[in-house]
């Protein structure tokens, strides 16, 4: 997997605990490594149906497999106020049966067909899939377009499944030190109410509260042709792929959607300062984020620099954070972290776990004299060069295996971005200049909106 | 790679320099993985020395040769080359993905890591101090907390009772001389196990062979001592302050060259595999919604399966959830499974099979577990026509067999009421 698939399946919640290996895509023949900038990664072909759908379709014939992914273009950023959990909800109620497949049918049917089926709800996007054989295309067609239509979304499963979400974010978060922490810095960075600063599963008092009604609403206003996409990869025709397309999809009414309406970000963080004392917590962490651009949001100029800032200031060994916190001493690990693809302002953030017997103040120090190094001087030529060689060398691994086809075209797409983000990705990295790059840390690390905070061991205070 | 027939996947046995590998050739991607291992890993760490073969084998990738810790690593990054060396509780793996482009690197890489580990005083101290935080945090969610005891009171005075990868005290007091000796005990021409998955010919693969392995000291790594049998423990409660209970529990399993081991994970698939469809999944989630998953499966040590599951509940119904645990196990070692269940595990089972070798590292991987296991090369084509050929009687025979519900070991780390 590389950087990049990585960051994008990051923060998404998948319906079932057991995780599937993702699913696929590979053109028939391998093109040398070198004439990689120049050919599209993988080679998708994409088209609009009359109801609205956008279809995605990277064919690869290495293995007889096929992946079918819906993402719709909605997720929990777009869940409605005092209401955090709701896209998620959905997900998992979406489970539940449609007019033609009766409730659990659809796992079933995919299991006795030897595939995978999961789903996902991301702040960004929320996505269903199944991996399969490749003959099985139409069966999964069939029952993914029923249930995108005609959910039924009973009554009488909402409680038992509402205990089952509740469980989810105990395991998720409630029962793990640093699940906690996270969702309290998310939340002092952005306000509790913000969508960047509700947690994705939802606040516990919020899940509660949502009602059917909560669920068929979002379904009425998000999940509709216009505001999906289609995403097949792997061993299937675009002849073919059109055919089912029309026979299945083809029938979704068309109809209109909400588009999505972020709010603004707070001109000031929230709470700057974020502390936290956890007794179950072993090493003290450290974590600073600062409201950074995106790729649909305000400087996008940026974009692009912030990844290779990221990897210059903390991709491990050799990177600046690693020299001032890692091989100093202060810290067992440090680095950063940025994802351009994503929907409104993004985060820039920076981590570290302090050593045994490092004040925290100490490695807080380190990190805020790297940072005005950085700013004061720019990155270096070689810094820039070496950070672009290493994020692009490993692009045409993507194409060993089955998993970041899909995911990599249906991110990309569902949150408004054009596909050559995903076929030519090296290509936009590899234009970044050093000038680009101290322009966005000055932009971003210079006068950061943003928290940093501790997590630390022992009693609240 | 499917057809009436079922799946099949083509492994050639390419042999040289003294080395015999499983090969899955496969040229429409350009890259290649190559997967190795030795018999060993934490089984051979000396009593007060846990952790010292993980810890010496995370080394060999901070610096080799004339390369210090950041050489090395800028090496590797810069041509996209994951290079890995692991010990796991009765082995000690190597690895290295790479583009076809970089395979001359990932090779020199590789051997000059098995072969002139710097050790230096610095990075000893760097990994050594990430290995203790590690060690530290997995001890943080009660889950953590949860296996560990699991793993601990089910082989005492047993390596395989101890985390593998060392805990804070023991890797603390590890001299740089004991994870060269780690070294010397491991890495040795004998006992070598190879696979390799990618755009790369047998030919070619024989050429790398000895540029990878050649020159490693002649012999064997010493002989691993053999799994004692699994001590049941009945019912364990660590406390932890959670709003949530995490639960492991499990059994005894059967060796892996048991006949009845491919009929056992059959019925353990119907029991408590992955997805919606076990009959756990149904009972503990879909109908109580008591957690968001549960499952069990065999983990595999030392050549024998051991039955493991895990499930997280609210305090409140950690009593409940066992209780539908037990119910069903209790179940399907009096009844059996279905033929309906029967017929749809199998057809999972065979039907799933393509999807598991879509990249070529997961397919070396996939060799070597096999080869670890003492499977022959044809064990994975035969495999469909083994699983079809299962009756509900051998099934039934086989869960009533493995099974034991008055016999479950369990821990639950959390706050649990009514235990």
């Amino acid at each position: 997997m590389t950087r990049r698939t990585a960051l994008r399946s990051a923060a998404a919640l998948p319906v079932a605990a057991t995780a599937t290996p993702p699913a696929l895509a590979q053109p028939a023949i391998a093109p040398p490594t070198e004439q990689l900038a120049e050919r599209p990664l993988f080679g998708a072909v994409s088209w609009t149906m009359a109801n609205g759908l956008r279809v995605v379709l990277a064919e690869s014939r290495r293995v007889p497999v096929v992946s079918h992914y819906l993402f719709y273009g909605a997720g929990a950023g777009e869940d409605p106020a005092g209401r955090s959990g709701t896209a998620h909800f959905l997900e998992h109620m979406m489970f539940k049966g449609s007019r033609n497949v009766a409730p659990g049918a659809l796992s079933l049917a995919v299991a006795r067909e030897g595939g995978q089926d999961n789903a996902f709800t991301s702040r960004d996007v929320t996505a269903y899939y199944q991996t399969v054989e490749a003959s099985r295309l139409p069966l999964v067609m069939r029952m993914e377009a029923d249930r995108f239509a005609y959910p039924l979304l009973p009554e009488g499963t909402i409680e038992p499944e509402r205990a089952v979400i509740l469980e989810e974010r105990n395991q998720r978060t409630s029962s793990n030190p640093r699940g906690r922490f996270w969702e309290g810095f998310e939340a002092a960075m952005w306000g509790p109410q913000h969508w960047h600063g509700r947690p994705l599963i939802g606040w516990e008092e919020e899940i509660r509260a949502i009602t059917l009604g909560d669920l068929r609403n979002f379904h009425e206003r998000r999940y509709a042709p216009g505001n999906a996409v289609l995403v097949v990869t792997g061993d299937a025709r675009e002849a073919e792929v059109r055919k089912l397309a029309e026979e299945f999809y083809g029938v979704v009414p068309a109809r209109p959607f909400t588009p999505r309406q972020r709010a603004e970000p707070v001109p000031a963080a929230a709470e700057p300062r974020f502390v936290q004392h956890d007794p179950a917590v072993r090493e003290a962490s450290f974590m600073r984020s600062a409201m950074a651009p995106s790729l649909t949001w305000g400087e996008t100029r940026h974009a692009w620099p912030l990844e290779l800032l990221a990897h210059l200031l903390g991709s491990g060994a050799g990177s600046r954070l690693h020299k001032a916190l890692v091989e100093t001493g202060l810290a067992t690990s440090a680095s950063a972290s940025y994802d351009s693809e994503t929907v409104g302002p993004g985060s820039f953030s920076i981590s570290a776990t302090a050593r045994q017997g490092v004040p925290p103040e100490r490695l807080e120090a380190a990190v805020d004299a790297a940072i005005a190094a950085l700013l004061q001087d720019g990155p270096s030529e070689a810094e820039v060069t070496r950070s672009i060689r290493q994020l692009t060398a490993g692009a045409m691994l993507s194409l060993d295996g089955i998993g970041a086809a899909p995911r990599m075209l249906g991110g990309v797409l569902a949150i408004g971005l054009p596909l050559e983000m995903v076929e030519f990705w090296p290509r936009y990295l590899k234009a970044v200049t050093r000038e680009q790059v101290a322009a966005a840390a000055r932009a971003v690390l210079g006068q950061p909106v943003g928290t940093t905070g501790w997590l630390l061991p022992g009693a609240p205070a | 790679m499917t057809g009436e027939q079922g799946f099949s996947l083509p492994i050639q046995v390419v042999e040289a320099g003294g080395i015999s590998t499983w090969l899955v050739e496969d040229q429409s991607v350009p890259v290649v993985s190559v997967a190795w291992s030795w018999a060993g890993g934490a089984a051979l760490d000396p009593a007060g020395q846990e952790g010292v073969a993980a810890l010496a084998a995370s080394l060999l990738t901070e610096g080799a040769g004339s390369l210090r810790a950041v050489e090395f690593g800028d090496a590797l990054r810069d041509q996209a080359i994951s290079l890995n060396f692991s010990a796991d509780r009765d082995s000690f793996e190597g690895g290295f993905r790479a583009l076809t482009t970089a395979l001359p690197e990932a090779v020199r890489l590789a051997r000059l890591a098995m072969q002139e580990p710097r050790l230096d005083a610095d990075a000893v101290e760097r990994v050594r101090a990430r290995s203790i935080a590690a060690a530290r945090r997995a001890l943080e969610t009660p889950r953590g907390q949860a296996v560990r005891a699991f793993w601990a009171n089910a082989y005492p005075e047993h390596s395989a009772g101890r985390p593998s990868g060392g805990t804070a005290e023991s890797l603390a007091a590890l001299p740089v001389e004991a994870l060269r000796a780690a070294l010397a005990r491991q890495i040795h021409h004998e006992g070598l196990l190879v696979t390799a998955s990618g755009a790369i010919t047998a030919a070619e693969l024989r050429g790398l062979l000895p540029a990878l392995f050649g020159g490693l000291p002649s012999g064997a790594p010493q002989a691993i001592a053999p799994l004692p049998a699994f001590r049941g423990f009945g019912q364990q409660v660590l406390p932890v302050a959670s709003p949530q209970s995490a639960v492991i529990f499990g059994q005894d399993g059967l060796a892996s060259s048991d006949p009845d081991w491919e009929a056992a994970q059959v019925v353990l698939r119907i029991l408590a595999g992955g997805g919606f469809s076990s009959r756990l999944m149904q009972s503990v989630r879909e109908q109580r919604g008591l957690s968001y998953g549960i499952g069990a499966g065999l983990d595999l040590l030392f050549r024998h399966g051991v039955v493991i599951g895990s499930v997280a509940t609210e305090n409140a119904r950690v009593a409940e959830t066992l209780a539908v645990t037990r119910e069903e196990w209790a179940r399907m070692a009096a009844e059996g499974p279905s033929e309906t269940e029967l017929a749809d595990a199998v057809a999972f089972l065979t039907g799933s099979m393509p999807l598991q070798f879509t990249d070529s590292r997961r397919i070396a991987e996939t060799l070597l577990m096999l080869r670890q296991n003492g499977r022959p090369t044809d064990w994975l084509s035969g495999r469909p026509a083994r699983l079809r050929a299962l009756t509900r009687e051998r099934l039934v025979q086989v869960a009533a067999r493995m099974l034991t519900p008055d016999g479950l070991s369990v821990v639950v780390a959390g706050q649990p009421a009514g235990l």
